[in-house]
């Protein structure tokens, strides 16, 4: 009985600790994450962010997981000469005090062969881990493009 | 000596008349000729013209796995993307952009097709393809390029595009722009990048007025 509640005290104050080192990714925020709807059928998705940076010191995100993809990359559409192809980043650096913002036509995480096809309404979850060792999980939601906001 | 006098008589006036008929004839060729730039100018960047190519016949498979020609673009005005399936932005910006102006061109004008062209057919095959363009339009047309071949659209409009194979996830280089074929199926212009719905639209009416003028 006495090992139980000591192994239910442990679990407790384990949550906690996550949450507080939760708190303390404030210094870095990940934001208005969305993964736009695509055509069935389609094996590579797209998701946008905005990271903001909040300390003094320059951060980079340096990789992107979910356990719905089979890998997520970070890249940038460039238009160059008529031709559009996009460059592959293995790590985005966050200036300090600063935003990046992951947008239509600029940077964006590409994710790889969905397991299952997202829907409307679906809150896919993606673990951004930054180079301070910060981790954070963020739920994107789906939706349609807009085509007046780019 | 009258004979040389009546000559003098009537060369000054001669002489006078050649230098009025020059000048209002130059004066009238230089206002053609800026009304000329002025019409070119009005149709907008990116229009062949005064020598559009004329596109040959060539044969591929649209996104139903039926056949497609050439033939299928007579009488109609063409607006084509090349592309690729796995393309996550800027394919499906450009598309659903043409699907905008696309809703709207078509309550105006009859005969506008939307045609979507994978550079990539090894892994389009023609059910990524059919569920592709419908997602985006149920009226869009999915196309096959036929990548070797001399008659291919690819080849006749001169486009470029790269494989960067290094794995089964492999991205591709494609045109940004989309090609715009006009009803007599001659590549009539270029409408480049960055894509806006209106702006489509705006610069659809300009060639299609400056066609109607010139043609």
């Amino acid at each position: 009985m006495k090992i139980i509640s000591h192994l239910i005290f442990s679990l407790i104050l384990f949550l906690n600790i996550n949450t507080v080192l939760a708190e303390n990714d404030l210094k870095i925020t990940v934001t208005d994450l969305w993964i736009s709807e695509a055509p069935p059928a389609v094996s590579v998705l797209v998701a946008y962010a905005t990271l903001k940076n909040n300390s003094d010191i320059s951060l980079s995100l340096i990789s992107v997981s979910s356990s719905l993809f089979s890998s997520i990359e970070i890249h940038r559409s460039i238009v160059k000469d008529d031709i559009a192809s996009m460059e592959r980043h293995t790590t985005l650096e966050i200036p300090p005090e600063s935003t990046i913002k992951l947008a239509p036509g600029d940077y964006h995480l590409m994710l790889f062969n969905p397991k299952t096809p997202l829907k409307m309404g679906d809150t896919p979850t993606l673990m951004f881990s930054f180079s301070n060792g910060t981790k954070i999980t963020a739920n994107a939601s789906i939706r349609k493009r807009n085509n007046t906001e780019h | 000596m009258l004979t040389k006098l009546s000559n003098s008589k009537f060369l000054i006036p001669a002489m006078a008349f050649i230098v009025i008929l020059a000048t209002g004839t130059g004066f009238y060729l230089s206002i053609k000729q800026s009304q000329e730039r002025k019409k070119q100018s009005a149709v907008a960047q990116g229009v062949f013209w005064p020598n559009p190519k004329q596109m040959n016949d060539f044969s591929t498979e649209d996104h139903n796995g039926e056949v497609f020609g050439l033939d299928k673009m007579k009488g109609k005005w063409s607006f084509l993307f090349f592309g690729y399936t796995n393309c996550p932005d800027i394919c499906p910006i450009t598309m659903s952009v043409m699907a905008d102006a696309y809703k709207e061109l078509t309550t105006e004008y009859e005969s506008i097709q939307t045609i979507f062209v994978t550079v990539d057919p090894e892994r389009d095959t023609t059910n990524n393809l059919s569920s592709y363009v419908s997602y985006f339009d149920k009226n869009f047309i999915g196309l096959k390029a036929n990548l070797e071949n001399e008659s291919s659209l690819i080849r006749q409009i001169g486009i470029a595009y790269y494989h960067n194979k290094q794995d089964e996830n492999y991205l591709v280089d494609h045109p940004a722009s989309i090609f715009l074929i006009d009803p007599e199926m001659r590549l009539l212009a270029k409408l480049s990048p960055p894509h806006k719905s209106k702006k489509i639209i705006n610069q659809f009416k300009e060639i299609k007025r400056f066609i109607d003028e010139n043609n």
